[in-house]
């Protein structure tokens, strides 16, 4: 890199450097701390935090936390992927104002948002009174604080997430290797089944990621649309720093959840490439 | 195309991101004339009017800003709390900065007016001997319902466990709140160390919990003003502001009684205008001012000398009414220390529902 590179970069790097680097050393540095009777934190570099995450009450919030975070990645790309095959489809002019439909709501604020959502659904809300009036239920319904609810408003904030890396690599796609199949005979099916799922796959790996991290660590949704009756990673954290006074323990769980993240997204690469590498291969031997 | 989408996604991340809040009180007299006073306390705490009043007899500024839990408070304090001249820690949190060293003497002499407030509240637990802080707003917390739906008057916690209201109780989400309910239920402290006495709290909470409908303290009045719930656990101030937009709203206090809390008006270490910040918590409890300040706040008054400046529904509100009655017994929650760490465990197991 030339002079004028590093030049340019610097203020990026003193950025990173004051705002992240840092900020994250003294998390991990915390995360050896211990915590006094009234809250103060004090450094005897002992690794209890760590030890106490290991505890089978905490470990399951972990995997309650897991397991909301893939189910809500399935149901987004589930939903993700026709709509964003849906708008690459549209006539040119037509696609950039879809797109945009999609992100509007982003334009409210996300705790609004999910207020918003309560007054839809709770007992004398919107959807039960319309419901009610039409005379398809005689008691309101209970939409709200469960576990659906959860994953509704999970899903609702970050499907936009899964939509747009898949439309750029929807749109993206060659559309001659698809007229090349159906020269060839395949059908439509079987065309993108074969050539276009496998070449937007990079964009539905990155929706994945952004959205299953974002998902790891929510905690408006299960305290407001959940009631708060659930405990997910998120909420443990915030409880570590806003009631337990116990930033060591927080700080240790914090970690612990930037670490899973960090593997699971190894790990999910790694399969990815080496499906992609049998792609190749394949696509070679054709 | 691409590039669009880059700034919008960017734009997402930045909006997910959340609140944060501004912190950058001004550290001393803009022009050398005019003092300014730096107010660290909960959002909406003050009739506007009062604090432009008191700017304007004293000739000052007031830098008015807000802090949405105590240990956020805390931790600003201990970051280098003389940039504040007056902070409102809650009961326990005032015990914890007092242990930390983190609060002046207050100088009562400077402090006349203070003589008006109530004298139950002049000796509480966490500060006996008001060295320390004044009380500022109180109230108790006990038990609210709907007279529609709740149709034999509850009298006891026990109340809650009735399954006739099975997934429409209400808990405040709140470790200290709900594990002290459950512990003064059965006749315990709320302060309770004692790991057998939590058990069987917890224990208790375990069976309540499938009735519960969510645990909830920032939007709990909307869920009842709104009938999703029918009954829960309340502060008398919220129920006072429920009843108003729900009359079939009614509040009562348990007999086995209740935890009785307070946020304070405290001066931090090293507070570079002591003497304006205690002129300003002295202003606030001259008898008029604190009618006009508290009509507006809707919580209880602590000053006793100022019921002849209220209006009549205020006096007779019957929530605030309740909590009066009920001042010299109610228990407060107190800084436990290293007990706080057990009562956080309970919680998560409560919450997991382990």
């Amino acid at each position: 890199m030339n002079k004028n590179g590093k030049f340019l970069i610097a203020p990026t790097l003193l950025w990173l450097t004051v705002f992240f680097v840092v900020p994250m050393l003294i998390v991990v540095a915390v995360s050896f701390a211990s915590r006094t009777p009234y809250g103060q934190v004090v450094f005897n570099w002992t690794l209890h935090n760590y030890g106490r995450f290991l505890e089978p009450l905490y470990l399951s919030i972990f995997g309650q936390t897991l397991v909301v975070a893939f189910v809500t990645t399935v149901v987004t790309v589930l939903m993700g992927y026709p709509l964003a095959y849906y708008i690459a489809q549209l006539p040119k002019r037509w696609q950039q104002p879809g797109l945009i439909l999609c992100m509007i709501p982003f334009w409210i604020n996300f705790l609004i948002r999910s207020y918003a959502w309560v007054i839809i659904l709770r007992a004398q809300g919107v959807l039960n009174t319309l419901l009610i009036k039409a005379g398809l239920i005689g008691q309101p319904l209970q939409l709200l604080y469960n576990e659906g609810a959860v994953m509704l408003g999970m899903v609702y904030a970050l499907l936009p997430f899964m939509i747009l890396p898949i439309y750029v690599s929807i749109e993206q796609l060659d559309h001659r290797l698809l007229e090349a199949a159906s020269d060839l005979g395949a059908k439509p099916l079987t065309a993108f089944r074969k050539i276009t799922l496998p070449l937007t796959m990079p964009g539905v790996a990155a929706g994945t990621i952004l959205v299953f991290i974002s998902s790891l660590g929510m905690f408006v949704v299960p305290d407001v649309m959940g009631g708060a009756k659930s405990a997910l990673v998120g909420n443990l954290i915030q409880n570590q720093f806003l009631s337990a006074r116990d930033w060591p323990f927080g700080s240790a769980l914090s970690i612990m959840l930037a670490v899973l993240s960090l593997v699971l997204i190894i790990l999910y690469y790694r399969t990815l490439q080496i499906q992609k590498g049998g792609a190749d291969n394949a696509k070679d031997v054709a | 195309m691409k590039k669009l989408i880059t700034l919008l996604l960017c734009t997402f991340v930045l909006l997910l991101g959340g609140c944060g809040g501004s912190d950058k009180p001004q550290k001393t007299a803009a022009d050398g004339q005019e003092q300014v006073l730096n107010l660290f306390s909960w959002a909406d705490n003050f009739s506007p009017k009062v604090l432009e009043d008191f700017e304007k007899k004293y000739h000052c500024k007031i830098n008015y800003d807000v802090f949405a839990n105590n240990e956020e408070l805390l931790a600003k304090i201990q970051a280098g709390g003389s940039r504040y001249d007056v902070i409102q820690p809650s009961d326990y949190m005032v015990a914890t900065m007092t242990k930390l060293n983190l609060l002046e003497e207050l100088d009562h002499s400077a402090l006349d007016n203070t003589k008006n407030i109530l004298p139950a509240l002049q000796h509480p637990a966490y500060d006996p001997q008001g060295r320390y802080s004044v009380v500022y707003t109180w109230g108790v917390t006990g038990i609210v319902y709907n007279k529609k739906y709740v149709k034999t008057l509850p009298a006891s916690w026990n109340d809650l466990w009735n399954p006739a209201y099975k997934g429409r109780v209400i808990l405040l989400n709140d470790s200290r709140e709900v594990l002290g309910m459950a512990l003064k239920k059965n006749g315990y402290s709320v302060n309770s160390k004692d790991k057998a006495e939590l058990e069987k709290a917890v224990q208790d909470l375990r069976k309540l919990s499938p009735s519960v409908l969510a645990y909830d303290t920032d939007t709990i009045k909307q869920k009842f003003i709104a009938e999703e719930a029918w009954i829960g656990t309340m502060w008398s101030g919220d129920a006072s502001f429920a009843h108003k937009d729900n009359k079939d709203l009614a509040f009562v206090i348990p007999k086995e009684g209740a935890v009785i809390w307070a946020d304070t008006f405290a001066i931090p270490k090293g507070a570079r205008h002591k003497d304006l910040a205690q002129k300003f918590i002295n202003y606030l409890y001259d008898p008029k001012v604190s009618a006009a300040n508290y009509e507006y706040i809707g919580y209880n008054d602590p000053n006793a000398k100022a019921e002849s400046y209220h209006s009549e529904a205020f006096n007779n509100d019957p929530m605030l009414k309740a909590a009066k009655d009920y001042i010299s017994k109610g228990e407060w929650i107190e800084d436990i220390g290293e007990a706080l760490t057990m009562y956080d465990r309970y919680w998560t197991e409560l919450k997991t529902g382990k």
